[in-house]
């Protein structure tokens, strides 16, 4: 193995996380060699399916959200790894590659409300933050600058937002419909958050509401980390090495040394630095980690508390013709009517209501039962375009049984094969239920004449949280609140997996602004 | 196996409707032609073992071919019971090329054009609707 030149840090891991703490840490501390290693490559926007009249097929393969769907199809551009979530009702979703998941993510990026952070204070389940959202809001303000956020401010379910926003997303006739429904009942409603330009901004155009999010943005109105913090870490010297897959952390005396890493041709090096930062998503860094041997006892955290974001769907048909597949697809309204904790409800914790677009026809066709025949038929033309999707977003709580470990076998990547053991609780089971009631209770205030249910939907595995938790105790968390290991003082981890709780909104926000504000910590501590 | 039996696997599947604008049916669309294509090459042997099966329910190829629609759908019924997996994933395949069709795209009141260049036109937003929410007090904690 060859030994290569020390630098001062090295990051796993070129999606949101790591590039968020690039772009700051070399913006803040000029003087650090920072180097990052990506598994993947760039995305290639004229490859992405959106100008292609087989885009529907490529969602279902090349372009599916599901690594293990496009491994199956083969052919894809983003370097994944096979995971066995057989053991699991909810399949994990990401793309792997420079912008990671935000590659194919819907943009949607609300914040945690401040309640989130202090579960345990005030409702009893749980883990508090080991600080709070006033704490983090300059950097989630930070991430709404970088990114360019449509969204409307005033909304009475969070605190002020300091940072200057786009108009929003247009809500079209499906978030029309929904905020009649809404009114009807007295609830909160407001147009999502979405880190999507609605003006051209700088060298990225303007959404023209073409809709498939998730299979990328060629026109760059969606943004992601590769066009947004990557171009700033590169120009203040960051060296990113794309198809390079590291293999363990080496650890010597209760410290990181660097990182093993092979790289795209196969050859196998190792990378001196005085601080690792590991930013692979929920599932990739525990992979990591545990494969490194750092907190891999029965009982310990790593690996553990793996939280998603449960979903059921409760779609309404109307008679009306509604926008079916046009706009972006996660971007619309939502209401946290039912957000907060309250007492005497069947749960603990809460939920959010989000209303998205329809899927294309082939999407919509694939998912109806009967599938063939002429009742399939007469079903998709009952639904399309005048179907209103209303997601039920359950608020997960970390539950030590629910983890990813390591399988047996080792994987072409050459690290050990990774398997996902999950339960859907009876809290977050009794959130769905109560959500799918008052989803269809609003979507007949909203004039729909018939609500269809999907009481879990296993094809939501977008937010994988809570593996590397972040905590004082080092019995029962990962790392403490700069993202350090308690076993391993400079060893970093910076994505998703810190989260202690997961709340009931899209992570994407709160990813980044962790990870701009560990690269301020990190700074601080090397130096400016 | 038979381009007749394979167009009758397919408009069974996908028999099209008579509403305004009519869908057509799966062999009219062009499905049973790319079937045609798919199961003579090398991933066509899962769906093969399927077809094979839908025959042998029927008596036959060529008793598929003849039987009457209801005869037909029974006998895919028996096959979508027996081997349900390998059965949708037949399924999959033709739904991908009749709903990427120019004709069933049209007739669904869709567009044959790709998403981009062009998007979508979406009305936009009147902020009135959300006066109520407003008028509402602070909700976080």
């Amino acid at each position: 193995m060859a030994k290569l030149d020390a630098v001062d840090v090295v990051v796993v891991g070129a999606g949101l996380g790591g590039s968020a703490l690039c772009a700051r840490l070399s913006e803040r501390a000029p003087h650090l060699r920072i180097v990052c290693l990506e598994r993947g490559d760039w995305v290639d926007r004229s490859a992405m399916p959106a100008y292609r009249r087989d885009w529907q097929s490529a969602a279902l393969g090349a372009w599916a959200t599901s690594p293990n769907v496009r491994l199956s199809a083969g052919g894809s551009r983003s370097a994944d790894y096979p995971i066995d979530d057989s053991a699991s009702p909810i399949k994990p979703l990401l793309w792997n590659g420079v912008g990671g998941s935000t590659i194919n993510w819907a943009a949607h990026v609300p914040r945690l409300h401040p309640s989130d952070f202090r579960t345990k204070t005030l409702d009893g389940v749980g883990d508090d933050w080991p600080f709070s959202y006033f704490d983090l809001e300059p950097y989630y303000d930070l991430n709404d600058t970088a990114m360019g956020i449509a969204g409307l401010a005033g909304d009475p379910a969070y605190p002020p937002k300091r940072s200057p926003r786009m108009p929003p997303v247009a809500i079209g006739r499906m978030g029309e419909a929904a905020a009649r429904g809404f009114n009807a009942m007295g609830w909160h409603w407001w147009p999502a958050d979405a880190a999507i330009n609605t003006v051209d901004r700088g060298d990225r155009h303007a959404c023209n509401n073409g809709g498939p999010c998730l299979m990328g943005c060629p026109i760059q109105a969606k943004a992601s980390a590769d066009i947004v913090y990557w171009p700033v870490a590169l120009r203040n010297g960051v060296e990113l090495r794309t198809h390079c897959v590291a293999q363990h952390v080496i650890v010597k005396g209760g410290r990181a040394i660097g990182l093993a890493y092979r790289d795209g041709n196969g050859a196998t090096h190792e990378q001196p630095a005085a601080f690792t930062v590991v930013a692979c998503n929920g599932i990739g860094t525990a992979r990591l980690l545990l494969a490194s041997n750092i907190g891999r006892g029965a009982d310990g955290a790593l690996g553990r508390h793996l939280m998603f974001h449960p979903i059921a769907y409760a779609r309404g048909m109307f008679t009306e013709e509604l926008d079916g597949p046009r706009g972006p697809v996660g971007a619309c309204v939502y209401s946290h009517e039912f957000y907060e904790h309250r007492p005497g409800r069947p749960f603990t914790r809460g939920l959010q209501l989000q209303v998205t677009r329809e899927n294309a026809p082939l999407h919509q066709a694939a998912r109806l039962e009967p599938a063939w025949g002429e009742d399939a038929h007469t079903r998709l033309r009952e639904e399309f375009r005048h179907s209103l999707p209303v997601m039920v977003v359950a608020e997960d709580l970390p539950d030590a049984r629910n983890r990813v470990a390591l399988a047996e076998g080792v994987a072409a990547d050459g690290l050990p094969n990774i398997r996902v053991e999950y339960t859907l609780s009876e809290n977050s089971r009794r959130i769905l239920d109560f959500g799918l009631d008052r989803a269809e209770d609003m979507l007949h205030a909203a004039g729909a004449y018939r609500v269809a249910r999907v009481p879990l939907a296993p094809l939501t595995g977008w937010h994988l949280l809570g593996t590397a938790r972040m905590g004082d105790d080092p019995a029962t968390s990962v790392t403490d609140g700069r993202g350090r290991c308690h076993a391993v003082a400079n060893l970093i981890v910076a994505d998703g997996s810190l989260f202690p709780t997961a709340g009931a909104v899209n992570p994407g926000a709160t990813i980044a602004a962790l990870a701009l504000k560990i690269g301020d910590d990190l700074a601080r501590e090397v130096g400016r | 196996m038979t381009s007749a039996f394979l167009r009758a696997i397919v408009d069974t599947l996908l028999p099209g409707d008579h509403r305004t604008p009519p869908l057509p049916s799966g062999t009219a669309a062009g499905v049973a032609t790319e079937l045609e294509h798919l199961v003579a090459g090398l991933d066509g042997a899962l769906h093969n073992v399927v077809l094979h099966a839908v025959a042998t329910a029927a008596g036959g190829q060529e008793a598929f071919v003849r039987a009457d629609a209801l005869g037909r759908i029974a006998s895919v019924r028996t096959v979508e019971a027996e081997m349900p997996g390998p059965f949708r994933a037949l399924v999959a395949v033709v739904l991908q090329d009749y709903y990427e069709a120019d004709v069933v795209l049209l007739a669904m009141g869709w567009r044959a054009e790709p998403p981009q260049p062009q998007g979508h036109a979406v009305q936009p937003f009147d902020e009135a609707l959300l006066g109520p929410v407003r008028r509402r007090g602070r909700m976080w904690r």
